[in-house]
């Protein structure tokens, strides 16, 4: 039995409100009423020198506190995902590993799954915890790119920069009965790789000198693309996780998804038959936090008892253009170990 | 066009590409796009079906243009014969006892249209009427036999029978009690047309059939 015994996250700086990009000189505003494009009121982003490795230090500090140093520098599984990464040739997770003082037998930088990577790592963690001698794992997702890509000078003016936000978000898994995962349901989708990329106007690759801005290559057709994509994906891996389980969606008492905009929000609960109340997001608050969202909400919901003893509680979503979707049902106990 | 323009501005609510825009367009098209819609949504006031059947156009027209082939594809018309009135028939609707449905078949071999102007107990106003089209499957799908789409439009008299009097028993169920159950009545007889003419037309055989002998009731 694994389960996810502890959550913990950490958001970068004071909030930023949305006229620093409305307001902002030449901010596009045509589709700020339309909710694909909505700003949400608030976001944070991380300080100039600050790194992914950093975030995840200051978001583990709470798992520090409420279960000893010496049981998170004991575990023998850390999974790290990190947007933007802060070093082109390596992830963050050996950074994090020396800052904690942790000596993990597996170490994985996860480059994929993106905004659903908190389930697809709670899922390699639980296999790993299974099947190994390894008894303790820590998963973590950071999220940079708000206050790195979206802040730049001709970035900003996009409807697209307005909406994301940066924060970390971790989970602590142990071999326990407390808070356990009940079944797993990943798909990693090749038909939709590569649809998501990155720009720059002048064509150059994205570490080569010039003067072009970063930004995520999103046209209206591949909009179009990724909403119907999202709009099947999510709700198909959640039916399916449900059915394996036994359980109708409507049985979900908790449901925490990634939150990339209001469209998505709504039409995955209208999918799968659950009030707002039920599916539990920080959108206003943070924005889209990409692969930070599941864990921060979750930890949110947690914090501010939202959820209840014996809740079923799913998390799920999907990535990038589509090319991965997941979704994990655990029971929740108190979470606090 | 100016003048065209000039009257288009006077009308409320309009979006077209020259306002709002292409992006605000496109968002708004966004947000009207959900995972899933309820059925009373997308079956409340209009119930459109359609199927590809791998069998001619135009002798899935042919087929249809012949009234009497509802009594093979239909779940419950049966016993067709002429009213005495040119090109109306009477049958029975078997879904309810002794209930007399009567029908008159309006075609158009241009356009390849069907349409069944029907109605219970009377003939003398055919208010249920069943829209079908063939549409060449090469034009619209690039692969060969037809597309047939069905709609029925929710007329108000599906919710209020304007003739109790004249239905055979007082508590006999009135068809418009049942359109909830439209979309998935009229697949089970798309999946009924599209399988004979499949069949027939896989195996050679003549698509249309000789009417059967109508036989005085």
């Amino acid at each position: 039995m694994v389960s996810l015994t502890d959550v913990a996250s950490y958001l970068p700086g004071e909030p930023v409100p949305a006229e620093f990009y409305t307001d902002y000189p030449g901010a596009e505003d045509k589709l700020r009423d339309h909710p694909m494009f909505k700003v949400p009121p608030l976001r944070h982003h991380v300080a100039a020198d600050e790194t992914n490795a950093d975030m995840v230090e200051r978001a583990v500090q709470p798992l520090i506190e409420r279960h000893g140093r010496d049981e998170i520098r004991g575990v023998d599984v850390l999974l790290v995902h990190s947007q933007l990464p802060d070093l082109p040739f390596v992830g963050a997770g050996t950074e994090v590993a020396r800052r904690l003082g942790l000596n993990p037998e597996w170490l994985v930088d996860v480059a994929n799954a993106g905004c659903a990577s908190f389930v697809y790592m709670l899922k390699m963690a639980r296999q790993i915890l299974t099947t190994t001698e390894a008894k303790t794992a820590l998963i973590c997702n950071a999220q940079s790119a708000a206050g790195q890509c979206f802040t730049q000078s001709e970035v900003r003016r996009l409807a697209q920069a307005a909406i994301p936000g940066d924060g970390c978000g971790v989970g602590y898994v142990t071999t326990s009965a407390d808070t356990p995962v009940l079944d797993v349901e990943t798909r990693h989708i090749g038909a939709y790789a590569g649809d998501m990329t990155v720009a720059v106007d002048d064509g150059r690759k994205y570490w080569e000198p010039g003067e072009s801005q970063l930004r995520i290559g999103f046209t209206d057709s591949s909009v179009a693309k990724v909403l119907a994509r999202g709009n099947r994906l999510v709700p198909e891996v959640v039916t399916d996780l449900c059915r394996r389980l036994g359980v109708a969606s409507t049985d979900i008492d908790v449901l925490i998804t990634n939150q990339p905009n209001r469209t998505f929000l709504r039409n995955w609960r209208e999918a799968l038959q659950l009030p707002a109340q039920r599916h539990l997001n920080t959108f206003d608050q943070y924005g889209n936090l990409f692969g930070a969202a599941i864990p921060i909400t979750l930890d949110h919901a947690n914090r501010s008892q939202r959820i209840e003893d014996g809740d079923l509680v799913v998390l799920g979503g999907f990535a990038h253009a589509g090319d991965f979707a997941g979704a994990v049902a655990v029971r929740w106990h108190g979470g606090r170990g | 066009m100016n003048e065209e323009s000039s009257t288009l501005a006077d009308i409320p609510g309009l979006m077209r590409i020259e306002n709002p825009g292409k992006e605000e367009l496109t968002a708004h098209c966004m947000e009207l796009t959900h995972a899933v819609y309820p059925h009373h949504q997308v079956y409340g006031q209009f119930c459109t079906i359609h199927a590809h059947v791998d069998c001619p156009p135009e002798q899935a027209y042919d087929y249809l243009r012949q009234g009497h082939h509802l009594e093979e594809w239909t779940c419950s018309l049966r016993d067709f014969a002429p009213s005495g009135t040119p090109g109306l028939w009477v049958g029975y609707d078997r879904l309810e006892d002794d209930t007399r449905i009567y029908c008159k078949v309006v075609a158009d071999p241009e356009a390849m249209t069907v349409d069944y102007h029907c109605s219970w107990d009377q003939g003398e106003k055919l208010w249920m009427i069943y829209l079908m089209r063939v549409v060449p499957a090469p034009l619209v799908l690039d692969k060969p036999g037809s597309v047939i789409t069905w709609t029925n439009c929710r007329h108000p008299y599906y919710d209020a029978n304007p003739h109790p009097d004249m239905a055979p028993r007082s508590d006999r169920p009135w068809v418009g009690d049942f359109w909830d159950l439209f979309y998935a009545g009229h697949t089970v007889e798309m999946n009924n047309l599209k399988a004979i003419l499949e069949h027939r037309h896989r195996n050679g055989l003549p698509i249309s059939m000789a009417p059967a002998q109508a036989v005085a009731r």
